[in-house]
Formats: C-alpha cells, sequence, structure tokens
C-alpha cells in the first residue's frame, strides 16, 4: 500500500511539473523575448509551443499510464495482491439487495 | 453554410454509416433488461480502450475543439491537455479503486461508500444535470450538421435532429442492438483522419502524418500576417491553466467515463484498457488543431473575412476547411457522418446514463420504492423521452460553442462528482456530512459565475463559467474535509472495507 501511494504521488508529480512547468516555460519565452522566436523556434514542423504543449504532453500521459501499469502489473505478481486475481462480473444493486 | 438545398450524398453516406453500427450492434444483443443503457461489450484491453475512446468521443472532440482552435489559436490547447491529462487522473487514482468496490454507477458508488441514501440521490440529480448540460453540446453539433444536410434552419435544425436521435435510439432499444464500440471509434477515427490527410495533401504539405503537416501552415499564415497561434495573448496563464485543470477534474468525474470501469470484466483489463483509451483519444486530438489552422489558412488566402464572433461558423469548421479545400463531397460526407456518429453516441449514451440514475436512484427512492425491474425499465425509457425533451429545448438557444457548454458540464463534474469519489476512496474519514455539504458546494461554486457573474466581475475572474473546478474542485474538498472532521466518522465496517478491499491491505 505504502508503496502504491509512493509510485502514485511520483506519477501526479510527473504530470503536474510537466503541464504547469511547459505552459510557465513557454509564457516566460513569449514574455521575455517574442512570439516571432517562439514561431521560428520549431520542432516536428510545428512551433516548438504547439508540439510541447498539443503533441508532447498527451504523449508523456500515456508514457506516465504505461509506467505505472507496469509498476502495478510488477508489484500485483510480486505480492499476489487483488489485483492480479480479482475478476468478477458486476451485478445489479438491486440484485445485490435482493 | 445554409442554402436550401439537401446534400445528398453525405446524406447517404450518414445514413450508410448509422445502419452499420446498427446492423454490426444486432450481433451483441442486450443480455439482460436491467442492463439498459449500462451495457457494453468488452473484447481484450484493445477492445476496452476501443470503447472508452468510443464514448469518449463526441460533437466536442470531433467538431468543437478544431472550432476552438480556429477562433482562439492556442488557447484550445488547454482543451486538449485537458482532455488527455485527466485520465492520468482517472487511472491512478479512481479507475482500479473503483472497479474494487463492485458497483453499477456513479451515484450507487457514493449511496455505498458514504452510506447515505440522501448522498446518492443528491448524486444522481447531479448526474442527470450534467448529462442534460453535455447533451445540449451534443445536440447543438447534431444539429449544425443537420441543418447543413437538410439545407434548414438551425431552429429547424435542432427539432429535426432530436427526431433523429431518439428514433435512432428506439429502433436499437427495440431491436435490442448492443454498441459496437471498438468499429465505432475505427470507423470515427477514419472518417476524422482520412480527409485531414487530403486536406493536407491539397495544400501541399506533409500529408502523410497531417499532425505535423500543418505546423508549415502555422508559419504560412504568419506570413502572411496572422499571429493567432501566439500564446497567452488574449488570454492569460491563469485563465488557461484554470480551463486545463477544470478539462482534467472534469475527466474524472464525468458519470459516462466512471461508467466504463464498472463493468470491465477485470481490473487489470481496467488499468491497460485506459492506456489505449488514452491513445485512441490522442490520436483524435493530435489531429483536431489541424482542421481549424487549415481552414484560418484558406479564408486567408481566398480573402475571406474572419469573424470572431460567429460561433456557429467555428463549430462547423471541419466540414467548411473540407468545403473551401475542394475536396469531393463524399470527402465531406465522411467528416459529416463521423460528427453526426460522434454526436449520436455520446448523447444516446449520456442520455440513457441519465434515465438508467434517475430508474434506479431516484425513482425506487423517492417516487415508488416497490418499484420491480420492469417498472424501473420502463420509468427509464419514459425520462429518456423527457431528457431528450429539456436538452432539445435548451439546444434552441445555447449559451455558447460545442467546447464551451461541455466544458460548463466538464466544471460541474469536477466540482462535484470528483472530489466525492477521490476522498471517497482516499480518505476513510470522508462521510456523508461531509459528501453532501461538499457537492451542494461544488453545484454553487459552478452556477454562481453562469448566475451572478456580470454583477460581481471579481468572481468571474477567479471562477470562470467554464474554468471554475481550478478553484472550486479544492474549495469543497476542504468544506468536504471540514464538515467530516466536525462529525461522526463512518461505520468501522466502511473503514475496514476500503483497508482490506480497495486499498488491498490489513488494518494497522
Amino acid at each position: 500500500m505504502r508503496s502504491d501511494t509512493r509510485v502514485i504521488k511520483l506519477i501526479l508529480a510527473g504530470w503536474l511539473i510537466a503541464i504547469v512547468g511547459i505552459q510557465i516555460f513557454v509564457y516566460l519565452l513569449m514574455a521575455n523575448y517574442s512570439a516571432l522566436l517562439l514561431d521560428e523556434l520549431t520542432f516536428f514542423n510545428l512551433p516548438i509551443h504547439f508540439w510541447l504543449t498539443g503533441q508532447f504532453l498527451p504523449l508523456w500521459f500515456i508514457i506516465l499510464c504505461v509506467l505505472f501499469n507496469f509498476w502495478m502489473d510488477r508489484n500485483a505478481a510480486k505480492a499476489g495482491s487483488l489485483d492480479g486475481s480479482l475478476r468478477f462480473r458486476v451485478k445489479s444493486a438491486s440484485r445485490e439487495e435482493d | 453554410m445554409i442554402d436550401g438545398t439537401v446534400q445528398v450524398l453525405p446524406l447517404a453516406i450518414v445514413v450508410g454509416l448509422l445502419a452499420l453500427f446498427i446492423i454490426s450492434g444486432l450481433r451483441h444483443r442486450a443480455r439482460k433488461q436491467w442492463e439498459y443503457g449500462l451495457s457494453g461489450v468488452y473484447t481484450g484491453r484493445i477492445g476496452i480502450g476501443a470503447a472508452i475512446a468510443s464514448n469518449w468521443m463526441s460533437a466536442a472532440s470531433f467538431l468543437g475543439l478544431a472550432g476552438m482552435f480556429y477562433l482562439k489559436g492556442y488557447y484550445a490547447m488547454a482543451f486538449v491537455v485537458g482532455w488527455t491529462g485527466g485520465y492520468v487522473l482517472l487511472l491512478v487514482l479512481m479507475a482500479t479503486q473503483i472497479r474494487r468496490f463492485g458497483k453499477f454507477s456513479a451515484s450507487d458508488f457514493v449511496g455505498f461508500r458514504y452510506e447515505s441514501d440522501t448522498a446518492r440521490t443528491l448524486a444522481a440529480f447531479i448526474l442527470i444535470i450534467i448529462t442534460i448540460i453535455y447533451s445540449v453540446a451534443q445536440f447543438r453539433g447534431i444539429a449544425l450538421l443537420v441543418s447543413w444536410l437538410f439545407g434548414i434552419a438551425y431552429f429547424q435544425a435542432v427539432i429535426v435532429g432530436a427526431l433523429l436521435l431518439v428514433s435512432f435510439v428506439v429502433v436499437s432499444g427495440a431491436l435490442g442492438v448492443t454498441q459496437n464500440q471498438k468499429l465505432q471509434y475505427f470507423v470515427l477515427i477514419f472518417t476524422f483522419i482520412l480527409p485531414l490527410m487530403l486536406l493536407t495533401r491539397k495544400l501541399g504539405y506533409f500529408w502523410i502524418l497531417p499532425q505535423f503537416g500543418y505546423g508549415a501552415a502555422i508559419g504560412d499564415l504568419h506570413k502572411l500576417g496572422f499571429a493567432w497561434s501566439e500564446p497567452f495573448v488574449n488570454t492569460t496563464l491563469f485563465q488557461w491553466l484554470a480551463l486545463c485543470f477544470t478539462l482534467m477534474f472534469g475527466t474524472a468525474g464525468l458519470p459516462h467515463v466512471l461508467s466504463r470501469f464498472y463493468a470491465v470484466p477485470g481490473i487489470r483489463d481496467a488499468r491497460w484498457g485506459v492506456v489505449w483509451g488514452l491513445f485512441f483519444i490522442a490520436l483524435i486530438y493530435w489531429s483536431a488543431p489541424a482542421y481549424g489552422v487549415l481552414a484560418r489558412l484558406f479564408e486567408v488566402r481566398n480573402s475571406i473575412p474572419f469573424n470572431v464572433g460567429d460561433g456557429q461558423a467555428a463549430d462547423m469548421v471541419v466540414l467548411s476547411a473540407a468545403s473551401l479545400a475542394g475536396l469531393p463531397v463524399w470527402v465531406i460526407g465522411l467528416l459529416a457522418a463521423g460528427g453526426i456518429s460522434a454526436a449520436f453516441s455520446a448523447s444516446a449514451a449520456l442520455l440513457l446514463s441519465g434515465a438508467a440514475s434517475f430508474s434506479y436512484d431516484i425513482y425506487p427512492h423517492l417516487i415508488r420504492p416497490d418499484a420491480t425491474e420492469s417498472d424501473k425499465l420502463f420509468a427509464a425509457k419514459g425520462f429518456f423521452l423527457i431528457l431528450a425533451a429539456i436538452v432539445t429545448l435548451l439546444a434552441l438557444k445555447p449559451w455558447g460553442m460545442i467546447a464551451e457548454i461541455a466544458a460548463f458540464a466538464f466544471a460541474l463534474a469536477g466540482n462535484t462528482i470528483f472530489p466525492a469519489f477521490l476522498l471517497g476512496i482516499w480518505w476513510s474519514r470522508a462521510n456523508s456530512a461531509g459528501v453532501i455539504s461538499g457537492m451542494l458546494t461544488g453545484v454553487v461554486i459552478t452556477f454562481t459565475p453562469l448566475l451572478i457573474g456580470d454583477a460581481l466581475p471579481l468572481l468571474s475572474r477567479l471562477l470562470p463559467v467554464t474554468s471554475s473546478a481550478f478553484i472550486g474542485a479544492p474549495l469543497v474538498m476542504i468544506v468536504m474535509v471540514v464538515v467530516s472532521r466536525l462529525t461522526a466518522p463512518p461505520s468501522e465496517d466502511m473503514r475496514r472495507f476500503l483497508a482490506r478491499n480497495v486499498h488491498g491491505c490489513t488494518e494497522n
């Protein structure tokens, strides 16, 4: 449980820093230099701010999710926890009440 | 784009696509009556991912996002980040744990976790309001497309579109059709990407991967004197982050998104399904900005004046870009068919989910305690029609663009359901008094800027209508914590259940 929480915190830190950090970086580039420079800095054909925000961040989210899942799978296999073994069908609330 | 003529070929493609979904769905008939509105077909992790993505794809993704890019440039990137980043929250904080509760709907979860019928009923009411707001965005998308397909005015198109949607759901229901979401997703992505490739090719950009090819178009727009892609020119960093985080919190609190995790067969499948779902969703969001950019470029090249206040034109920019480029009419038909399918699918899922909330959480608890399963099914069908009528009326005069209306629904979900789930899963001290106060505070925070925002400019700046959950969700959590601390803790059984069954550890 404690190690789960530690990994979740790390993933969330990676998620938050990337989102806020990239926007602050773009904001500072814009404020300290100029929009012209921002558009001259290109990556994969796109202005750097478009690439970082529109292309990289969704990709980063996928990477974070994959890392989290690999860790959870490995941890579940080691601990033989609920994660690996629990498979069940959902029942409706009314059926459960019955 | 209203010229009074019926677009015959695009209309035929739309009808053909909907027929394809019905025929394919007939192979997966609903198994039990009680699954009304909540059933689904799951075939492995990619299948779950496709179901998540197909469920997610709506008029807001298919039409609204490109429209926002067309009008607001970089600001619209907050939608891309918000609508993808929310899945990280969903995966690490909720997906696995929700599945471990083994409940059937969001209100079911709230009622069980907080051991309160009042909290359950309040959650059900909020879910229905979210459904209505989000469906208005879908109905606006449907109406705009129907208006173009039949050459009729928006007002008539809302009614025709609503009738078509209800007929589609009724026919599907009568035939026992279950959504084949895997097929649906791959058809939608095809109808979105192929026209974009053709569009990019027509302009001479790198068309094999138009997601990168449109970058050169941004440079060309700049050379022509249009610097609309500059960040934080007309909006502040705070507004951008507020919208982005509101959409993320809302993503992790939307009923039809959460519902994907109650019914998957295994926890590990649920987790990997989120990854595939996020990848499939990202494919759309990597592409959507291109439509907005290319439409602007076509307009500039053809000296078409840009009208910043024309939200309807912006919401139709996906179609108008293809039309301006002179692409064959069947390509525009594909786009229209994809847009209608996405909006139909999202509206049907939402309205059925709202109807299920009513029939399972409100009807047997507040209206008819002795209701049988068939009574509930009847109530669900009746409430579906009532919901459709309410949404139709609201869609006649929508207050914003498709993406803006959708964002308002996300704000409500982020201010109410998200904190209820987050603390419900991760803080065993959260109790019924806390969640009820929290959800009511969330409703007030969401609607206050809309109702009296003009009179209180500071409030509107701190809690923008479409972005209130950035500050609102933490405030709601504080209210929940304070009220929970001041009132009796949850039962020992619930705390033990959370420790053993949800977080997989013994009590210490």
